[in-house]
């Protein structure tokens, strides 16, 4: 019987400690210490010592003092194991602020990251964008290339604004934590060699990327370039940009130089209005405008509602619920009969809003996800969520329904996710997974890993992408998208002209270029920059090219 | 010869292969990872090699001496002590940063250690006996509480707390040879009136322990509300009464007396902390030291970044950041082991300390009666009690109260104290009253 209570309190004991070690993590110090106060006295009764009668008084009380004493130890123990291994996570990643202000957080993490060499950044050929400088005392700077790029990379400031872009999202790679044989990373460890991170190649190519930036030039806006069949983005262009090496700060001999910089810089950067830190290509949120036309006319033809044939009417307005949307883009004011695909190269409002409403809600829906519209993209840095709508009902109205159908209403796309639904079109109703990292190789050139080009998600079948990459061509051969036309090539694109409420529209233009088939896709916008057939095809024409122009790889 | 050998320390000898082995490794490596390469030289473990000489040594000696008492305690103590001697100089460079009189602070600690062991062979030379302790108990108590009154009115404050006692060329803490006395003074008082103990006192209609030990009581409580009051020190009154309540059960048997004790000093340190800011300000860190992150609780935060930081195996010795825990060396110095040895490094020395303790215990239950075996419980006790109150505060188990963490802290004090702690006991071990 004594030996049953004995071993159910060491049992309770053991169960009052796991519970509390599962719980009490983030709830704090005092509900713990409830629990080891619990865990004490059950630990004192299964060690309670049964001491056979007639032992002297002073026996009796020093074999008790001895066990109380070695509970004591024990309960010790067991908050050794909890504050250095289960929540020692937790413990080091605690911070605070001093009453004067500066912030007390665990310092071994930045101390111990400066002495590991971090890897570098580097464009596909090889050329620096990210790269690390090590002084003779061992210490190291970051030290950037062709500014271009270098805002891909994103800024190093683990003493001040902790890092962004891809030093944040591979800094496991960057500071050789992750990859490489855990063996050997232990045994460095052991033995406190210099560690040295693991290198990034991107698939950016350097003279695409600075072409990009040259052509958005002081204008707001975006471009992405991307390989059609990899999806291997070979350019990625964000204006205006922010230098983040005026942004590191990190623990070394020119610590405090760095803090001051960074702090006056970031001050600057962080209060333009025009956003330098954003990231366009993937965190900017736009209403695509025509260009949402190709999304309405994938989805028509494949559910059969319309083939690029049918016909329809423009009468240069429609009345929707006593509602009338103007049409401005007839390239004929007489003429009245569109086909589809005419109404595509036309960029007909009037034309998509008819298609609109005979797809319906539900089925525009569905299509605008399956182009990825609404859900996360894959990639290798944090891409903003695209919208067809912003309240779940919006599209039960004809006029909004109408509205989306031709890329106004309540729709918001990165220029990302429009390069992609050109991606769907060209490579035959596939999406495939976007990359910018192509290969993770040690500083002495040994690959780690090599980016496999994927498959995201097939959005539409073959067949109507290839009715829908017909239409796009078509709209270059005899559309507003004649200019995009380059030589020699098959072209097709789409222009867009997103209304924002503010005098100047956004300028859009989705395209993809190849020899015999589309090889690569673009995707540009211009903020407030106009038309898009003026403003941002001509940029998309000149990236198509300039991509043509590189060796196959 | 043969009579040498038979009574040679077999066990106690092959014992002190351990902290020997542990001395001389680790102080290789700390020297090592300093330089940053692994060229030695012997003067780099000089210092290991004159440790293991004396504890050997010592060890020798008590051979000869024809010593028959216990041959666990002293292996452990220089284990312990040699985890101490690493410690300090490791953090010898951390102390040369402070710059001052801190820069010494590692050769000193050196010098204390050499000290304590030279002591603790002088008192097992030269000192056969314990009865003449028990005979002079009022002798030491009053030497006990002039010390204290003269700590009272002419003690420095250090840390907010007023326990040190300059005395010239070197300032002591009385509070760590004051311990010492009380288990002394107490076995001896206790053992005294031990027929008394059977007669309660009645004071009309309310039956009351007797006298002897009422006064030993009310008198203790007052002493140690002074020690929280006056000196502003948590640990010491905390210590001095645990000990006082722990002797008094193991003499008398009856927990009432140590509930009721417990509940007055309970009472007492919820009022002064109430009418002193101090012993507040050290319960809100020990909840919540994130409440003032840069200010009160700025050293508990780092000690706990240490800590955690050094997980399941440590940093490895020499490759932690002791240097961001203020006053590193003496509260918070097992933040130190537990960074740079890990979980694997802290669950061993707490184990030695179980293991020390439990050995006391066992000398007491088996010691001479009487007087001997409660002064040898008592001083078990203190080493029990003072570890458990230091780790507690350190780990926050309960709010941090400043004494040492015994054998490993830096302080001569401490050191010397704990070194007589440990040859009392090894006196109390000699088996030799069984024969008479």
């Amino acid at each position: 019987m004594r030996l049953f209570a004995r071993s159910g309190a060491f049992v309770a004991a053991l169960l009052v400690v796991g519970y509390g070690l599962l719980t009490t993590r983030a709830t704090g110090e005092g509900p713990w210490l409830i629990v080891m106060a619990a865990a004490a006295v059950l630990l004192l009764i299964s060690f309670w010592p049964s001491i056979p009668r007639g032992t002297p008084q002073f026996e009796r009380a020093v074999i008790r003092c001895t066990v109380l004493f070695l509970v004591g130890f024990m309960v010790v123990a067991i908050q050794l194991v909890r504050l250095q291994v289960v929540d020692s996570t937790v413990i080091l990643a605690k911070s605070g602020i001093a009453s004067d202000g500066t912030l007390i957080a665990n310092p071994r993490q930045a101390i111990e990251e400066a002495k590991t060499i971090r890897g570098r950044i580097l464009a596909a050929d090889g050329q620096v964008i990210a790269g690390t400088t090590v002084n003779p005392d061992g210490s190291w700077v970051r030290t950037y290339g062709d500014p271009a790029a270098t805002y891909l990379a994103g800024f190093y400031s683990p003493l001040l604004y902790g890092k962004s872009g891809l030093e944040n999202t591979f800094d496991a790679y960057l500071t050789g934590q992750k990859g490489g044989n855990p063996a050997t990373q232990w045994l460095d460890g052991v033995l406190h060699r210099t560690k040295r991170g693991y290198d990034l190649t991107l698939s950016i190519n350097l003279n695409l990327q600075k072409q990009a930036q040259q052509l958005l030039g002081t204008q707001q806006g975006a471009i992405v370039v991307m390989n059609a069949k990899t999806g291997a983005i070979v350019a990625m262009a964000s204006s205006p940009a922010y230098d983040p090496s005026q942004l590191q700060a990190a623990p070394g001999p020119n610590s405090n130089q760095e803090v001051a910089k960074a702090k006056a810089y970031w001050s600057t950067v962080s209060q333009q209005t025009n956003s330098p830190l954003l990231l366009r290509p993937i965190q900017g949120l736009y209403a695509p405008g025509s260009i949402f036309k190709t999304v309405t006319a994938s989805a028509a033809i494949e559910t059969g509602v319309a083939q690029p044939s049918t016909a329809y009417r423009d009468e240069g307005s429609l009345a929707i619920d006593g509602r009338v949307i103007p049409e401005q883009n007839r390239p004929d004011p007489n003429r009245v009969n569109y086909t589809l695909s005419e109404a595509f190269g036309w960029s007909l409002n009037v034309v998509y809003a008819q298609v609109g409403l005979q797809l319906g809600a539900t089925r525009l829906a569905q299509y605008a996800q399956r182009f990825g519209i609404g859900g996360p993209i894959p990639f290798d840095l944090p891409v903003a969520v695209s919208q067809l709508d912003a309240t779940p009902s919006f599209l039960s109205t004809q006029n909004a329904l109408a509205d989306t159908s031709f890329g106004q209403g309540q729709l918001l796309v990165t220029p990302l996710q429009m390069a992609m639904v050109a991606d769907a079109v060209a490579n035959g109703g596939r999406m495939m997974v976007p990359y910018l990292v192509q290969r993770i190789s040690s500083y002495t050139g040994q690959t780690l890993q090599e980016t496999q080009p994927q498959v995201w998600k097939s959005a539409i079948s073959a067949q109507t992408a290839t009715e829908v990459q017909t239409m796009m061509v078509q709209s270059v051969q005899q559309g507003w998208a004649k200019d995009a036309a380059i030589p020699g090539y098959v072209v097709g694109g789409k222009t867009g002209t997103a209304e924002t409420g503010t005098p100047q529209p956004h300028a859009w233009f989705i395209g993809f270029a190849g020899k015999q088939a589309p090889e690569y896709v673009v995707a540009v916008i211009v903020e407030h920059g106009g038309e898009g057939t003026k403003v941002a095809l001509p940029m998309g024409r000149a990236m198509l090219q300039a991509a043509l122009a590189l060796p196959t790889p | 010869m043969s009579a040498v050998l038979r009574r040679f320390r077999f066990t106690e000898f092959q014992l002190l292969v351990v902290p020997s082995l542990m001395a001389i490794v680790g102080l290789l490596t700390v020297f090592l990872v300093r330089a940053g390469q692994v060229n030695w030289t012997w003067r780099d473990i000089w210092v290991s090699l004159a440790y293991m000489v004396l504890i050997f040594g010592i060890s020798v000696w008590l051979s000869v001496s024809g010593f028959r008492g216990d041959q666990v305690l002293f292996p452990i103590v220089a284990t312990l002590a040699g985890i101490g001697l690493l410690v300090t100089q490791r953090l010898q460079e951390v102390f040369v940063q402070r710059g001052g009189a801190w820069t010494q602070l590692a050769q000193r600690q050196l010098i204390y250690l050499a000290a304590g062991i030279v002591l603790f062979w002088a008192m097992m030379t030269f000192i056969r006996q314990l009865d003449w302790l028990r005979r002079y108990k009022y002798t030491w108590a009053f030497a006990g509480l002039g010390l204290m009154a003269v700590t009272l009115v002419f003690g420095q404050v250090q840390n907010g707390a007023r326990q040190w006692l300059s005395l010239g060329f070197v300032t002591i803490q009385p509070d760590e040879i004051l311990k010492v006395i009380l288990v002394v003074f107490l076995a001896a008082y206790l053992d005294e009136y031990k027929d008394l103990m059977a007669t309660p006192y009645r004071l009309g209609p309310l039956r009351l322990p007797p006298i002897p030990y009422l006064l030993p009581m009310v008198f203790m409580w007052l002493l140690a509300v002074a020690t929280v009051v006056r000196q502003n020190n948590l640990g010491t009154a905390l210590l001095l009464f645990g000990i006082f309540l722990a002797v008094l059960y193991m003499a008398t048997g009856r927990l009432l007396y140590v509930v009721v004790g417990l509940a007055a000093f309970v009472v007492a340190v919820y009022l002064a902390s109430h009418l002193f800011g101090r012993v507040e300000v050290r319960v809100v860190d020990w909840l919540n030291p994130w409440s003032d992150p840069g200010g009160t609780g700025f050293q508990q935060i780092q000690s706990d970044f240490a800590m955690a930081s050094g997980g399941l195996l440590g940093a490895g010795l020499g490759h932690g950041y002791p240097q961001y825990i203020p006053v590193v060396e003496t509260d918070y110095v097992f933040a130190v082991i537990g960074e740079e040895l890990g979980l694997l490094g802290t669950i061993g020395v707490l184990l030695l300390y179980s293991v020390l303790v439990g050995r006391g215990f066992l000398i007491a239950l088996r010691a001479e009666p009487g007087f001997v075996r409660l002064l040898a419980a008592g001083l078990s006790t203190i080493l029990a009690l003072q570890t458990l109150i230091i780790l507690g505060g350190v780990l926050r188990l309960i709010p941090l109260t400043g004494v040492t963490l015994p054998f490993i802290s830096a302080g001569g004090s401490s050191l010397l104290t704990n070194f007589v702690i440990v040859a009392l006991l090894m006196r109390a071990s000699d088996p030799g009253w069984r024969r008479t």
